[in-house]
Protein backbone atom coordinates (compact mmCIF):
# COMPACT_ATOMS: atom_id res chain seq x y z
CA UNK A 1 0.00 0.00 0.00
CA UNK A 2 1.56 3.06 -0.99
CA UNK A 3 0.72 6.68 0.46
CA UNK A 4 -0.23 10.03 -1.71
CA UNK A 5 2.34 12.58 -2.90
CA UNK A 6 2.11 15.88 -3.90
CA UNK A 7 3.95 18.34 -5.64
CA UNK A 8 5.11 21.06 -3.46
CA UNK A 9 7.49 23.50 -5.36
CA UNK A 10 8.90 23.64 -8.31
CA UNK A 11 11.47 25.71 -10.51
CA UNK A 12 13.45 25.79 -13.62
CA UNK A 13 16.55 27.80 -15.21
CA UNK A 14 15.92 29.34 -18.55
CA UNK A 15 16.93 26.58 -21.24
CA UNK A 16 19.39 27.81 -23.60
CA UNK A 17 22.73 28.11 -24.25
CA UNK A 18 23.88 28.47 -20.82
CA UNK A 19 27.35 29.90 -19.59
CA UNK A 20 27.29 28.84 -16.07
CA UNK A 21 29.12 25.67 -14.65
CA UNK A 22 26.89 22.61 -14.67
CA UNK A 23 26.50 22.55 -10.82
CA UNK A 24 25.75 26.54 -10.89
CA UNK A 25 22.63 25.59 -13.14
CA UNK A 26 21.12 22.70 -10.96
CA UNK A 27 21.54 25.25 -8.05
CA UNK A 28 19.57 27.73 -9.86
CA UNK A 29 16.74 25.50 -10.30
CA UNK A 30 17.03 23.94 -6.84
CA UNK A 31 16.70 27.11 -4.59
CA UNK A 32 13.35 28.25 -7.08
CA UNK A 33 12.28 25.10 -6.31
CA UNK A 34 12.76 25.26 -2.88
CA UNK A 35 11.99 28.56 -2.34
CA UNK A 36 8.20 27.93 -3.92
CA UNK A 37 7.59 25.37 -1.69
CA UNK A 38 8.40 27.59 0.99
CA UNK A 39 10.85 25.11 2.89
CA UNK A 40 14.63 24.95 3.83
CA UNK A 41 17.08 22.79 2.78
CA UNK A 42 16.91 21.16 5.99
CA UNK A 43 13.69 19.69 5.48
CA UNK A 44 14.97 18.04 2.40
CA UNK A 45 15.52 14.32 3.31
CA UNK A 46 16.79 12.85 0.12
CA UNK A 47 18.01 14.24 -3.13
CA UNK A 48 17.35 12.61 -6.55
CA UNK A 49 19.22 13.83 -9.45
CA UNK A 50 19.27 12.72 -13.47
CA UNK A 51 21.78 13.78 -16.04
CA UNK A 52 23.49 12.33 -19.06
CA UNK A 53 26.43 14.26 -19.95
CA UNK A 54 27.96 15.75 -16.55
CA UNK A 55 31.26 14.30 -17.91
CA UNK A 56 31.17 17.18 -20.80
CA UNK A 57 31.02 19.91 -17.99
CA UNK A 58 33.59 17.69 -15.64
CA UNK A 59 31.43 16.71 -13.29
CA UNK A 60 29.78 13.13 -12.60
CA UNK A 61 28.55 11.56 -9.29
CA UNK A 62 26.47 14.77 -8.99
CA UNK A 63 24.13 13.79 -6.36
CA UNK A 64 26.53 14.44 -3.54
CA UNK A 65 27.86 18.01 -5.03
CA UNK A 66 24.22 19.44 -5.41
CA UNK A 67 23.26 18.42 -1.83
CA UNK A 68 26.79 19.58 -0.50
CA UNK A 69 25.99 22.99 -2.37
CA UNK A 70 22.73 23.04 -1.00
CA UNK A 71 24.46 23.12 2.79
CA UNK A 72 22.76 19.40 3.26
CA UNK A 73 25.80 17.28 2.73
CA UNK A 74 24.41 14.59 4.70
CA UNK A 75 21.25 14.43 2.92
CA UNK A 76 21.85 10.94 0.57
CA UNK A 77 21.69 11.50 -2.91
CA UNK A 78 21.27 9.20 -6.30
CA UNK A 79 22.17 10.40 -9.86
CA UNK A 80 20.02 8.99 -12.31
CA UNK A 81 20.70 8.38 -16.04
CA UNK A 82 18.39 7.08 -18.74
CA UNK A 83 18.87 9.28 -21.91
CA UNK A 84 16.34 11.64 -22.83
CA UNK A 85 13.84 9.88 -19.91
CA UNK A 86 15.97 10.89 -17.53
CA UNK A 87 14.36 13.38 -15.75
CA UNK A 88 11.08 11.02 -15.60
CA UNK A 89 12.72 8.13 -15.02
CA UNK A 90 14.18 9.52 -11.94
CA UNK A 91 10.73 11.18 -11.23
CA UNK A 92 9.37 8.06 -10.61
CA UNK A 93 12.12 7.19 -8.44
CA UNK A 94 11.58 9.82 -5.92
CA UNK A 95 7.70 9.83 -6.10
CA UNK A 96 8.29 5.73 -5.29
CA UNK A 97 10.32 6.51 -2.16
CA UNK A 98 8.26 9.26 -0.81
CA UNK A 99 5.04 6.90 -1.57
CA UNK A 100 6.74 4.18 -0.07
CA UNK A 101 7.39 6.02 3.22
CA UNK A 102 10.88 6.44 3.38
CA UNK A 103 11.09 10.08 3.07
CA UNK A 104 8.33 13.12 3.75
CA UNK A 105 10.16 15.77 1.56
CA UNK A 106 12.68 14.99 -1.33
CA UNK A 107 14.67 16.92 -4.25
CA UNK A 108 13.67 15.70 -7.69
CA UNK A 109 16.39 17.78 -10.19
CA UNK A 110 17.21 17.39 -13.64
CA UNK A 111 20.22 19.29 -15.53
CA UNK A 112 22.28 19.21 -18.75
CA UNK A 113 25.28 21.13 -20.09
CA UNK A 114 25.74 20.23 -23.46
CA UNK A 115 25.81 23.12 -25.89
CA UNK A 116 29.32 23.69 -25.16
CA UNK A 117 30.70 20.82 -27.04
CA UNK A 118 29.24 22.13 -29.92
CA UNK A 119 27.31 20.49 -32.48
CA UNK A 120 29.22 17.80 -33.97
CA UNK A 121 29.84 16.50 -30.47
CA UNK A 122 26.77 16.74 -28.90
CA UNK A 123 25.13 14.89 -32.19
CA UNK A 124 28.21 12.19 -31.29
CA UNK A 125 27.21 12.34 -27.45
CA UNK A 126 23.43 11.53 -28.10
CA UNK A 127 24.22 8.53 -30.83
CA UNK A 128 25.71 6.65 -27.77
CA UNK A 129 22.36 6.57 -25.99
CA UNK A 130 21.15 4.72 -29.61
CA UNK A 131 21.63 0.56 -29.37
CA UNK A 132 24.71 1.20 -30.76
CA UNK A 133 26.12 -1.77 -32.09
CA UNK A 134 23.11 -1.76 -34.44
CA UNK A 135 22.61 2.19 -34.26
CA UNK A 136 25.24 4.33 -33.88
CA UNK A 137 28.05 1.92 -34.83
CA UNK A 138 25.99 1.89 -38.50
CA UNK A 139 25.74 5.18 -38.94
CA UNK A 140 22.61 6.42 -37.66
CA UNK A 141 22.49 9.60 -35.60
CA UNK A 142 19.27 10.95 -33.50
CA UNK A 143 17.91 12.80 -36.17
CA UNK A 144 18.55 9.93 -38.32
CA UNK A 145 16.69 6.99 -36.01
CA UNK A 146 13.27 9.68 -35.79
CA UNK A 147 13.81 10.31 -39.42
CA UNK A 148 13.53 6.50 -40.13
CA UNK A 149 10.39 6.29 -37.55
CA UNK A 150 8.96 9.47 -39.53
CA UNK A 151 9.05 7.60 -43.30
CA UNK A 152 7.89 4.46 -41.59
CA UNK A 153 4.73 6.30 -40.21
CA UNK A 154 4.05 8.35 -43.00
CA UNK A 155 4.54 5.41 -45.31
CA UNK A 156 1.72 3.66 -43.50
CA UNK A 157 -0.50 6.50 -42.63
CA UNK A 158 -0.06 8.09 -45.41
CA UNK A 159 0.61 11.64 -43.55
CA UNK A 160 3.12 14.29 -44.78
CA UNK A 161 5.89 16.26 -44.13
CA UNK A 162 3.49 19.35 -43.97
CA UNK A 163 1.92 17.45 -41.96
CA UNK A 164 4.72 17.02 -39.46
CA UNK A 165 5.46 20.95 -39.87
CA UNK A 166 2.22 21.87 -37.97
CA UNK A 167 3.37 20.46 -34.90
CA UNK A 168 6.71 22.46 -34.87
CA UNK A 169 4.70 25.76 -36.18
CA UNK A 170 2.24 24.91 -32.66
CA UNK A 171 5.23 24.56 -30.24
CA UNK A 172 6.64 27.24 -30.99
CA UNK A 173 3.55 29.58 -31.14
CA UNK A 174 3.17 28.60 -27.37
CA UNK A 175 6.85 29.01 -27.00
CA UNK A 176 6.97 32.57 -27.39
CA UNK A 177 4.57 33.11 -24.50
CA UNK A 178 6.77 31.47 -22.49
CA UNK A 179 9.95 33.44 -20.84
CA UNK A 180 12.44 30.26 -20.42
CA UNK A 181 11.90 28.71 -23.66
CA UNK A 182 14.83 28.35 -25.49
CA UNK A 183 13.78 29.36 -28.92
CA UNK A 184 11.14 32.01 -28.74
CA UNK A 185 10.23 32.40 -31.96
CA UNK A 186 7.07 32.19 -34.22
CA UNK A 187 7.33 29.99 -37.23
CA UNK A 188 5.42 29.06 -40.32
CA UNK A 189 5.06 25.72 -42.11
CA UNK A 190 6.74 27.43 -45.06
CA UNK A 191 9.63 27.80 -43.06
CA UNK A 192 9.68 24.28 -41.64
CA UNK A 193 9.40 22.80 -45.18
CA UNK A 194 12.46 25.22 -46.05
CA UNK A 195 14.77 24.33 -43.84
CA UNK A 196 17.60 22.51 -44.36
CA UNK A 197 17.40 18.96 -44.90
CA UNK A 198 18.62 17.14 -41.25
CA UNK A 199 17.92 13.57 -41.82
CA UNK A 200 15.32 12.90 -44.58
CA UNK A 201 12.55 13.51 -44.15
CA UNK A 202 13.28 15.35 -41.11
CA UNK A 203 14.39 19.04 -41.38
CA UNK A 204 16.11 21.49 -39.16
CA UNK A 205 12.54 22.99 -37.93
CA UNK A 206 11.52 19.89 -37.43
CA UNK A 207 13.60 19.14 -34.35
CA UNK A 208 14.28 20.26 -31.19
CA UNK A 209 17.57 22.46 -30.28
CA UNK A 210 20.42 21.13 -28.32
CA UNK A 211 19.51 22.82 -24.95
CA UNK A 212 21.62 23.81 -21.08
CA UNK A 213 19.41 23.99 -18.11
CA UNK A 214 17.85 22.58 -14.99
CA UNK A 215 14.45 22.02 -13.16
CA UNK A 216 13.84 20.92 -10.01
CA UNK A 217 10.58 19.71 -7.94
CA UNK A 218 10.35 19.21 -4.48
CA UNK A 219 7.50 16.16 -3.78
CA UNK A 220 6.54 15.47 -0.17
CA UNK A 221 3.92 13.65 1.51
CA UNK A 222 0.07 14.83 1.84
CA UNK A 223 0.31 15.08 5.43
CA UNK A 224 3.85 17.43 4.68
CA UNK A 225 2.06 19.42 1.62
CA UNK A 226 -1.19 20.03 3.95
CA UNK A 227 0.65 21.64 6.96
CA UNK A 228 2.78 24.01 4.22
CA UNK A 229 -0.47 25.93 3.78
CA UNK A 230 0.97 26.27 -0.20
CA UNK A 231 -0.21 25.65 -3.25
CA UNK A 232 0.25 22.31 -4.24
CA UNK A 233 -0.92 18.97 -6.58
CA UNK A 234 -1.09 15.46 -6.67
CA UNK A 235 0.35 12.87 -8.26
CA UNK A 236 -2.47 10.81 -9.16
CA UNK A 237 -0.82 8.55 -11.56
CA UNK A 238 2.94 6.85 -12.57
CA UNK A 239 3.34 4.20 -14.87
CA UNK A 240 7.17 2.94 -16.44
CA UNK A 241 7.66 0.72 -19.88
CA UNK A 242 10.23 -0.62 -21.77
CA UNK A 243 10.47 -1.53 -25.48
CA UNK A 244 13.40 -2.95 -27.93
CA UNK A 245 16.27 -0.84 -27.39
CA UNK A 246 17.06 -0.94 -31.08
CA UNK A 247 14.40 0.58 -33.48
CA UNK A 248 14.89 -2.86 -35.86
CA UNK A 249 13.93 -5.10 -32.99
CA UNK A 250 10.16 -3.73 -33.17
CA UNK A 251 7.57 -5.14 -34.91
CA UNK A 252 5.68 -1.62 -35.77
CA UNK A 253 7.91 1.24 -36.17
CA UNK A 254 5.08 3.88 -36.15
CA UNK A 255 4.38 2.92 -32.46
CA UNK A 256 6.54 3.04 -29.40
CA UNK A 257 5.97 0.12 -26.76
CA UNK A 258 7.10 1.92 -23.81
CA UNK A 259 4.73 4.55 -23.84
CA UNK A 260 1.59 2.56 -24.74
CA UNK A 261 2.60 0.74 -21.26
CA UNK A 262 3.72 3.22 -19.26
CA UNK A 263 0.04 5.41 -19.62
CA UNK A 264 -1.46 1.84 -19.40
CA UNK A 265 -0.05 1.60 -15.89
CA UNK A 266 -0.71 5.56 -15.25
CA UNK A 267 -4.17 6.00 -16.18
CA UNK A 268 -5.11 2.76 -14.23
CA UNK A 269 -4.03 3.77 -11.45
CA UNK A 270 -5.90 7.03 -11.63
CA UNK A 271 -8.48 5.44 -12.48
CA UNK A 272 -9.13 7.74 -15.56
CA UNK A 273 -8.89 7.51 -19.64
CA UNK A 274 -7.00 9.73 -21.85
CA UNK A 275 -11.05 11.45 -22.08
CA UNK A 276 -9.93 12.65 -18.62
CA UNK A 277 -6.84 14.77 -19.28
CA UNK A 278 -7.04 18.76 -19.62
CA UNK A 279 -3.56 19.57 -21.26
CA UNK A 280 -0.55 17.04 -21.70
CA UNK A 281 3.67 18.01 -22.13
CA UNK A 282 4.97 15.02 -24.45
CA UNK A 283 8.40 14.23 -25.43
CA UNK A 284 8.77 15.98 -29.15
CA UNK A 285 12.03 15.88 -29.39
CA UNK A 286 11.06 15.73 -33.29
CA UNK A 287 7.89 16.61 -34.76
CA UNK A 288 7.39 12.90 -35.83
CA UNK A 289 7.44 11.87 -32.10
CA UNK A 290 4.25 14.09 -31.06
CA UNK A 291 2.31 12.63 -33.63
CA UNK A 292 3.22 8.83 -32.38
CA UNK A 293 3.09 10.09 -28.54
CA UNK A 294 -0.27 11.54 -29.06
CA UNK A 295 -1.79 8.13 -30.67
CA UNK A 296 0.39 6.03 -28.04
CA UNK A 297 -1.15 7.91 -24.72
CA UNK A 298 -4.77 7.56 -26.41
CA UNK A 299 -5.52 10.72 -27.25
CA UNK A 300 -5.99 10.30 -31.34
CA UNK A 301 -6.64 6.86 -32.74
CA UNK A 302 -3.83 5.20 -35.11
CA UNK A 303 -2.64 6.99 -38.24
CA UNK A 304 -5.17 10.49 -37.06
CA UNK A 305 -2.53 12.47 -35.06
CA UNK A 306 -0.98 14.03 -37.97
CA UNK A 307 -4.29 15.06 -39.13
CA UNK A 308 -5.85 16.39 -35.51
CA UNK A 309 -2.51 18.65 -35.40
CA UNK A 310 -2.95 20.03 -38.65
CA UNK A 311 -6.66 20.94 -37.59
CA UNK A 312 -5.99 22.56 -34.67
CA UNK A 313 -6.73 20.00 -31.85
CA UNK A 314 -3.76 20.13 -30.21
CA UNK A 315 -3.41 24.18 -29.65
CA UNK A 316 -3.84 25.84 -26.19
CA UNK A 317 -7.27 26.36 -27.23
CA UNK A 318 -7.78 23.21 -29.19
CA UNK A 319 -9.68 19.49 -27.49
CA UNK A 320 -6.68 18.95 -26.13
CA UNK A 321 -3.41 21.33 -25.29
CA UNK A 322 -0.27 19.45 -26.00
CA UNK A 323 2.73 21.19 -24.84
CA UNK A 324 1.77 24.17 -23.80
CA UNK A 325 5.27 25.24 -22.56
CA UNK A 326 6.16 25.31 -26.37
CA UNK A 327 7.66 20.91 -25.99
CA UNK A 328 11.00 20.35 -26.55
CA UNK A 329 11.14 21.50 -30.18
CA UNK A 330 10.80 25.52 -28.24
CA UNK A 331 11.21 25.39 -24.62
CA UNK A 332 14.23 23.05 -25.74
CA UNK A 333 15.44 19.74 -24.72
CA UNK A 334 18.67 19.56 -21.72
CA UNK A 335 18.46 15.63 -21.75
CA UNK A 336 18.73 15.29 -18.88
CA UNK A 337 16.37 18.10 -17.34
CA UNK A 338 13.21 17.64 -19.42
CA UNK A 339 11.27 14.99 -17.89
CA UNK A 340 11.38 17.12 -14.87
CA UNK A 341 10.54 20.21 -16.78
CA UNK A 342 7.21 18.47 -18.23
CA UNK A 343 6.24 18.74 -13.78
CA UNK A 344 7.37 22.30 -13.76
CA UNK A 345 5.36 23.41 -16.67
CA UNK A 346 2.11 21.82 -14.97
CA UNK A 347 2.82 23.08 -11.82
CA UNK A 348 3.20 26.30 -13.09
CA UNK A 349 -0.48 25.63 -14.71
CA UNK A 350 -1.77 24.76 -11.60
CA UNK A 351 -0.64 27.16 -9.59
CA UNK A 352 -1.28 30.55 -11.41
CA UNK A 353 2.45 30.99 -12.86
CA UNK A 354 2.26 30.13 -16.27
CA UNK A 355 0.60 33.64 -17.95
CA UNK A 356 -0.80 33.56 -21.12
CA UNK A 357 -0.38 30.08 -22.18
CA UNK A 358 -2.26 28.86 -19.13
CA UNK A 359 -4.89 26.19 -20.32
CA UNK A 360 -8.04 27.79 -19.34
CA UNK A 361 -9.95 25.53 -16.23
CA UNK A 362 -7.57 22.92 -16.15
CA UNK A 363 -7.50 20.22 -13.19
CA UNK A 364 -5.96 16.78 -14.51
CA UNK A 365 -2.58 16.89 -16.55
CA UNK A 366 -0.33 14.26 -17.95
CA UNK A 367 3.52 14.24 -18.40
CA UNK A 368 5.40 12.23 -20.50
CA UNK A 369 9.15 11.72 -21.52
CA UNK A 370 11.06 8.88 -23.00
CA UNK A 371 14.90 7.95 -23.19
CA UNK A 372 16.47 7.49 -26.98
CA UNK A 373 13.92 6.27 -29.58
CA UNK A 374 11.51 5.21 -26.24
CA UNK A 375 14.10 2.49 -25.32
CA UNK A 376 12.32 4.03 -21.75
CA UNK A 377 9.27 5.74 -20.98
CA UNK A 378 7.46 7.47 -18.16
CA UNK A 379 3.93 9.21 -17.69
CA UNK A 380 2.62 10.89 -15.01
CA UNK A 381 -0.18 12.22 -14.07
CA UNK A 382 -1.53 15.29 -11.77
CA UNK A 383 -4.27 16.90 -9.84
CA UNK A 384 -4.41 19.84 -8.96
CA UNK A 385 -5.36 20.59 -5.53
CA UNK A 386 -8.12 23.29 -4.66
CA UNK A 387 -7.00 25.36 -1.70
CA UNK A 388 -9.93 27.06 -0.84
CA UNK B 1 23.91 -26.10 -36.48
CA UNK B 2 25.99 -25.65 -33.41
CA UNK B 3 24.33 -25.11 -30.17
CA UNK B 4 25.45 -22.52 -28.11
CA UNK B 5 24.82 -21.21 -24.26
CA UNK B 6 27.98 -19.08 -24.18
CA UNK B 7 27.76 -15.27 -24.85
CA UNK B 8 31.26 -14.36 -25.33
CA UNK B 9 32.29 -13.44 -28.57
CA UNK B 10 29.06 -13.37 -30.40
CA UNK B 11 29.68 -10.08 -31.77
CA UNK B 12 32.80 -11.29 -33.20
CA UNK B 13 31.01 -14.24 -34.73
CA UNK B 14 28.44 -11.31 -36.15
CA UNK B 15 31.01 -9.68 -37.82
CA UNK B 16 32.20 -12.67 -39.25
CA UNK B 17 29.03 -13.85 -40.36
CA UNK B 18 28.65 -10.65 -42.08
CA UNK B 19 31.60 -11.21 -43.91
CA UNK B 20 30.24 -14.26 -45.35
CA UNK B 21 27.04 -12.07 -46.43
CA UNK B 22 24.93 -13.78 -43.30
CA UNK B 23 23.08 -12.60 -40.58
CA UNK B 24 23.86 -14.64 -37.89
CA UNK B 25 20.73 -15.40 -35.15
CA UNK B 26 19.80 -17.40 -32.12
CA UNK B 27 17.19 -19.92 -32.24
CA UNK B 28 15.94 -20.73 -28.81
CA UNK B 29 16.50 -24.78 -28.24
CA UNK B 30 13.01 -25.05 -26.75
CA UNK B 31 10.81 -22.74 -28.37
CA UNK B 32 12.47 -22.19 -31.92
CA UNK B 33 11.98 -18.20 -31.63
CA UNK B 34 14.24 -16.51 -33.55
CA UNK B 35 16.25 -13.66 -32.56
CA UNK B 36 19.64 -11.77 -33.51
CA UNK B 37 23.01 -13.43 -32.22
CA UNK B 38 23.66 -10.53 -29.59
CA UNK B 39 19.86 -11.65 -26.96
CA UNK B 40 21.36 -13.62 -24.26
CA UNK B 41 18.27 -15.69 -22.89
CA UNK B 42 15.01 -16.33 -25.16
CA UNK B 43 12.48 -13.21 -25.44
CA UNK B 44 9.66 -15.26 -25.19
CA UNK B 45 9.98 -18.17 -22.87
CA UNK B 46 13.84 -17.13 -21.48
CA UNK B 47 15.74 -20.08 -22.41
CA UNK B 48 19.31 -19.90 -22.46
CA UNK B 49 20.11 -22.54 -25.15
CA UNK B 50 20.56 -21.49 -29.00
CA UNK B 51 20.85 -23.07 -32.07
CA UNK B 52 22.87 -21.02 -34.09
CA UNK B 53 20.96 -20.11 -37.17
CA UNK B 54 23.26 -18.61 -40.60
CA UNK B 55 20.50 -16.36 -42.45
CA UNK B 56 21.06 -15.15 -45.86
CA UNK B 57 22.27 -11.56 -45.49
CA UNK B 58 18.77 -10.50 -47.74
CA UNK B 59 16.01 -8.86 -47.15
CA UNK B 60 13.57 -5.60 -47.79
CA UNK B 61 13.75 -1.94 -46.65
CA UNK B 62 11.21 -0.85 -44.09
CA UNK B 63 12.54 2.83 -43.73
CA UNK B 64 15.71 4.18 -43.77
CA UNK B 65 16.81 7.97 -43.62
CA UNK B 66 19.57 9.70 -45.12
CA UNK B 67 21.62 12.38 -43.10
CA UNK B 68 22.84 15.54 -43.60
CA UNK B 69 24.83 15.93 -40.50
CA UNK B 70 27.00 12.47 -40.01
CA UNK B 71 27.82 11.22 -36.59
CA UNK B 72 31.77 10.90 -35.48
CA UNK B 73 33.27 8.05 -37.71
CA UNK B 74 31.04 8.98 -40.32
CA UNK B 75 32.02 12.41 -41.75
CA UNK B 76 34.17 10.55 -44.15
CA UNK B 77 31.52 8.14 -45.24
CA UNK B 78 29.75 9.90 -48.20
CA UNK B 79 26.14 9.86 -48.80
CA UNK B 80 24.46 6.94 -47.30
CA UNK B 81 21.55 5.58 -46.08
CA UNK B 82 20.66 4.12 -42.65
CA UNK B 83 18.45 1.23 -43.35
CA UNK B 84 16.14 -1.02 -41.18
CA UNK B 85 15.08 -4.20 -43.64
CA UNK B 86 13.86 -7.09 -43.03
CA UNK B 87 15.19 -10.44 -42.85
CA UNK B 88 13.94 -12.36 -45.81
CA UNK B 89 11.76 -15.49 -45.16
CA UNK B 90 11.96 -14.57 -41.52
CA UNK B 91 9.99 -12.66 -38.86
CA UNK B 92 13.55 -10.22 -38.23
CA UNK B 93 14.97 -7.02 -39.08
CA UNK B 94 17.90 -5.91 -38.89
CA UNK B 95 19.89 -2.62 -39.36
CA UNK B 96 22.72 -1.50 -41.81
CA UNK B 97 24.92 0.77 -43.62
CA UNK B 98 23.93 1.77 -47.18
CA UNK B 99 26.60 3.77 -48.97
CA UNK B 100 25.84 5.56 -52.24
CA UNK B 101 22.39 6.68 -51.32
CA UNK B 102 22.18 10.34 -51.67
CA UNK B 103 18.41 11.18 -52.25
CA UNK B 104 14.80 9.40 -51.19
CA UNK B 105 14.18 8.60 -54.79
CA UNK B 106 17.49 6.26 -54.97
CA UNK B 107 15.71 3.70 -52.19
CA UNK B 108 11.92 3.23 -52.36
CA UNK B 109 10.66 1.49 -49.26
CA UNK B 110 10.13 -2.11 -50.27
CA UNK B 111 13.32 -2.52 -52.05
CA UNK B 112 15.70 -5.24 -51.64
CA UNK B 113 18.95 -5.15 -50.14
CA UNK B 114 21.69 -7.88 -49.57
CA UNK B 115 24.45 -7.84 -46.89
CA UNK B 116 27.91 -7.00 -48.66
CA UNK B 117 30.44 -7.80 -44.95
CA UNK B 118 30.91 -5.88 -42.03
CA UNK B 119 33.41 -2.49 -42.01
CA UNK B 120 35.24 -1.72 -38.55
CA UNK B 121 34.29 1.99 -39.11
CA UNK B 122 30.55 1.74 -40.15
CA UNK B 123 29.50 -1.24 -39.18
CA UNK B 124 26.97 -3.79 -41.18
CA UNK B 125 27.37 -3.17 -44.83
CA UNK B 126 24.88 -3.17 -47.59
CA UNK B 127 24.05 -2.65 -50.97
CA UNK B 128 21.18 -2.78 -53.25
CA UNK B 129 20.07 -5.73 -55.31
Amino acid sequence: MTSKVCVLGAGSTKYGKLNESIIEIALTAAKDAIDSAGITPKEIQAGYISNVFGVADKQVHMAPVIMSNLGISHVPGLTIESACGSGSVMFREAYANVAAGFYDCVLALGVEKVTHTGTAMSTTLFSYCSDFFYEGGNGASFPGLFASMARAYMTTHKATEEDLAHVAVKNHENGVLNPKAHVRKKITVDEVMKSPVVASPLKLLDCCPFSDGASATILCSEDFAKKSGRPYMEIIGSGRGASPAAVQGREDITTIPSTVAAVRSAYKMAGITAKDIDFAEVHDCFTIAEVIDIEDLGFFPKGRAAHAVRDGATRLNGEIPINPSGGLKSKGHPIGATGVGQVVEVFDQFTGRAGERTVKDAEIALTHNFGATGASAAVHIFKKVDRK
Amino acid sequence: MAMSSSMHGVRERFIEAAGRKKILAHKCAKCGHLMLETVMYCEKCSASKFEDAELEGAGTVVTYTIQAVAPQGFEDAGSYAWVVFKIDNVNLRASGFLPGVATPADLPVGAKVQVTGFDQKHGLMLAKT
